[in-house]
């Protein structure tokens, strides 16, 4: 997969949680200080994420993916793995 | 890069504008709530709320980011979780904020990652010369009506008042404010400042001192982190200002006594240590929340009495010896009436009436017979204040008693007046009545006492000057610093008694006449020349409780004997302490008959070098009676500290027996101060027994023992400006 398409579905991903336009979206976005995520909300784009690409987050992965940028990053690393 | 300013502690509680960064639009959260009451307080500055989703909140314009607001920004409360508190401080700093409250919690207080967040706000505050509140705190409230800023998440703005409340727990802030608002009491200022990143209770004290509104400082801690400043700011706000501070220090524990060989650290845990230095700074020190506010609302509502007799109205017998029992508890005295009182109540009060204090207007009284009792007494100039206890009978017009208190009272704005309702439920109206005219009221006689007696050791704590602390010229510094750095290079760990005693010798400290042995001839020799009797003790780095080790020999009266003695310690060490390093047996002249005293030093991790006096000698740790000062101190404290333990009498003279020398004692404690401050490498320190001569004929140190610290390691050696 590459990286772009990683970045159109994790917006998408996110605009679909947080209910905002993904214009709004931006790569370096952080889900609480740029686009207002609160706790449960987190929680969601943890599970969508995991959900959208198939893959599995262990707690230590999910606290350290707080940004548009870290999702991509991630799921980028486990797909090319 | 900004320099880090003096606190910007005005910037809290009297900003022009206000951001909440992270506000939401959920009810019942803490970014909501906090919103919400700065709006309900009635904020007179400028509120912008700042959220990445919301347009609005609250029907106010919101920011997404504090950056978006077009006009200058003094104070920010974040919100937002902590794991993205730096981005939201990073903007404040860029946006030119003077203070920051972060509310937010996930710092220091969950280990070690939350720490490194927490440093992480530190150096972003410090490079942008922004003070900060927190993290991990309930807000700041200033019930100023130029300001009315509840940048809290309160339940409820508190009402305006002279009191102002510190704490180190934000939980607690709300249990206090609902508790005091249950007593009509208001606040000046109330700020929980957490983790304490930067705005510390010190920070507090020294703005605080200068703020017109506020006449009291309560303060609740758990963590002290530096003892010598907090000591500092206390002492410049209660001298200088005449502002009391009472504190509540949690966390009783005797974690902090240390279990070492030395009787100070035995002795000296945490929390005596913290006892003594607050009273030592003029801090008053509460137990419980009640008993801070019964004390607080005496100082801050009522005048401060200016001797301590008091004179007690009742109309119940009990109530009113209880109240006098409790007087003569606390120090405080019963007013002996003029003819002129004596006169007054005779007057108006029935025959059946006790006139004597406590004055006793009998169980049928109503409001009239109080106001003549309470009138008379308060005109009376035997008189310093007043004590009116009420007690509830079927005849008893309570909210009239109430209201006349309150009148008379006011016509004596000189004089205190205090008040016990005793019950719950009767004489809750009247209660409400003078809680609100500010006549303090106590639920119990005996907490009148407390107040008062609190009220008026204040009032005589600001009469005294602080005197400068003694210096002695006389010392050998070189002597002590040679001997220290020896036994440093020599890997020790501790001075042993000749050399400890050579240490407090060079410092004017009197010692016994003493020679080492290395031989049992010479230690026949030896004990001729100090002069008989004598004491042969084992000289060994390695053996720390001498008589255990079947080292000491006392009373030996002739050379031979002293020769014998030297090889029944040898082989007694031999055995007990198998390896030890012998340099040989100290034969010491016999200490004269005397009383034993002990006085030793500690260095508290909050504190610094503390010092403790008591008597008991070897039974120390038996009697526990002892007193502790923390260094520098002047001589009034250090007298003070000599007079505190409950056996003092026996020094001054007791019974027809003789009187000891006080103040060579004095004298011997003072010289030691100055050697624990000249010298942070000794890290403890006991000299035990000291035997104090009958008054006039000194005293001398009988056995000493040094701990030591690598310089450099040892905790720094008090750098106060000034005594304690």
């Amino acid at each position: 997969m590459e990286r772009k398409e990683i970045e159109t579905r994790v917006k998408q991903t996110i605009a679909r949680v947080l209910d905002i336009d993904p214009a709004e979206i931006e790569k370096e976005s952080n889900f609480v200080f740029d686009l207002g995520a609160d706790s449960r909300q987190s929680v969601e784009l943890v599970a969508a994420f995991e959900e959208e690409f198939d893959v599995e987050m262990d707690e230590d992965q999910a606290l350290s993916v707080q940004s548009v940028g870290d999702a991509v990053n991630f799921i980028a690393g486990l797909v090319k793995a | 890069m900004a320099e880090t300013p003096a606190k910007n502690i005005d910037f809290v509680f009297n900003p022009a504008s206000v951001a909440v960064v992270g506000a939401t639009r959920t009810p019942g959260t803490v970014p909501h709530d906090i919103f919400q009451n700065i709006l309900r307080a009635g904020f007179q500055g400028v509120v912008y709320p700042v959220s990445p989703r919301s347009p609005s909140i609250s029907g106010v314009k919101a920011y997404k980011y504090i950056l978006d607001i077009p006009d200058p920004v003094d104070l920010a409360v974040i919100v937002f979780p902590s794991s993205v508190c730096h981005m939201a401080m990073e903007q404040c700093g860029q946006k030119g904020v003077k203070a920051v409250i972060v509310i937010s919690a996930g710092f220091r207080e969950v280990g070690p990652a939350g720490l490194e967040r927490e440093l992480q706000l530190k150096e972003i505050a410090a490079r942008y010369g922004m003070s900060v509140v927190g993290p991990n705190c309930l807000g700041a409230i200033n019930t100023d009506p130029a300001v009315r800023l509840d940048a809290s998440f309160a339940r409820k703005t508190p009402a305006q008042g002279s009191i102002a409340f510190l704490s180190q727990s934000g939980a607690l802030c709300t249990a206090v404010l609902d508790y005091a608002r249950g007593k009509h009491i208001g606040f000046s200022k109330f700020i929980s400042f957490g983790n304490k990143l930067d705005i510390s209770e010190v920070d507090l004290f020294y703005y605080l001192a200068h703020d017109d509104a506020t006449s009291v400082i309560l303060v609740y801690l758990e963590e002290i982190r530096d003892g010598e400043a907090l000591v500092k700011a206390a002492r410049t706000v209660i001298h200088e200002t005449g502002k009391p501070i009472l504190a509540i220090k949690s966390g009783r524990t005797s974690a902090g006594a240390s279990a070492a060989a030395s009787h100070t650290g035995s002795l000296a845990g945490s929390d005596e240590v913290c006892d003594a230095v607050f009273r030592q700074a003029g801090i008053v020190r509460c137990s419980t929340i009640e008993d801070m506010f019964n004390r607080a609302i005496a100082l801050a509502y009522q005048p401060r009495p200016s001797s301590n007799r008091v004179a007690i109205i009742t109309n119940a017998g009990g109530p009113g010896v209880m109240a006098a029992d409790a007087c003569m508890d606390h120090k405080l005295e019963l007013a002996r009436f003029s003819e002129e009182t004596s006169s007054a109540l005779k007057d108006k009060l029935p025959a059946t009436a006790n006139m004597k204090n406590p004055v006793d207007v009998i169980g049928d009284a109503r409001s009239d017979r109080y106001h003549a009792a309470l009138s008379a007494c308060l005109a009376d100039p035997a008189v310093a204040g007043a004590m009116v206890i009420l007690t509830p009978q079927s005849m008893t017009d309570i909210d009239d008693i109430a209201g006349e208190i309150v009148r008379t009272a006011s016509a004596f704005p000189q004089k205190p007046v205090y008040t016990s309702f005793m019950g719950e439920a009767d004489v809750a109206t009247g209660i409400d009545i003078l809680q609100r005219a500010h006549v303090p009221h106590y639920a119990l006689p005996e907490s009148m006492a407390v107040a008062f007696a609190t009220a008026y050791s204040f009032e005589e704590r600001l009469k005294t000057e602080p005197m400068p602390v003694p210096r002695f010229e006389d010392v050998d510094r070189r002597r002590v610093s040679d001997i220290l750095q020896q036994a440093l290079a020599d890997g020790q760990a501790y001075l042993p008694e000749v050399e400890a005693t050579q240490v407090l010798e060079a410092y004017g400290i009197p010692v016994l006449p003493a020679r080492v042995a290395a031989t049992a001839e010479q230690a026949a020799e030896a004990a001729a020349q100090v002069g008989f009797p004598v004491a042969l003790k084992i000289y060994s780095p390695d053996v720390v409780h001498k008589f255990d080790a079947g080292g000491v020999v006392l009373n030996v009266k002739d050379g031979p004997a002293a020769a014998r003695a030297f090889e029944q310690i040898l082989a007694s060490v031999r055995r007990a302490v198998p390896g030890a390093h012998i340099k040989g047996v100290n034969v010491q002249r016999m200490a004269p008959a005397g009383r034993e005293v002990i006085l030793g030093m500690k260095r508290d991790p909050a504190f610094g070098p503390v010092v403790m006096f008591g008597l008991g000698g070897t039974f120390v740790e038996v009697f526990r009676d002892v007193a502790f000062r923390a260094v520098p101190f002047d001589t009034q404290s250090v007298r003070s500290m000599v007079r505190e333990v409950k056996s003092y009498p026996i020094l001054a003279g007791v019974r027809g027996g003789p009187s000891y020398d006080v103040a060579m004692i004095e004298q011997c404690i003072e010289r030691l101060g100055q050697l624990v401050l000249d010298f942070p490498q000794i890290a403890e320190l006991d000299v035990n027994p000291v035997i104090v001569l009958e008054a006039g004929r000194g005293a001398v140190a009988a056995d000493a023992r040094i701990g030591l610290a690598p310089e450099g390691a040892a905790t720094r050696a008090g750098q106060s400006a000034g005594p304690l």
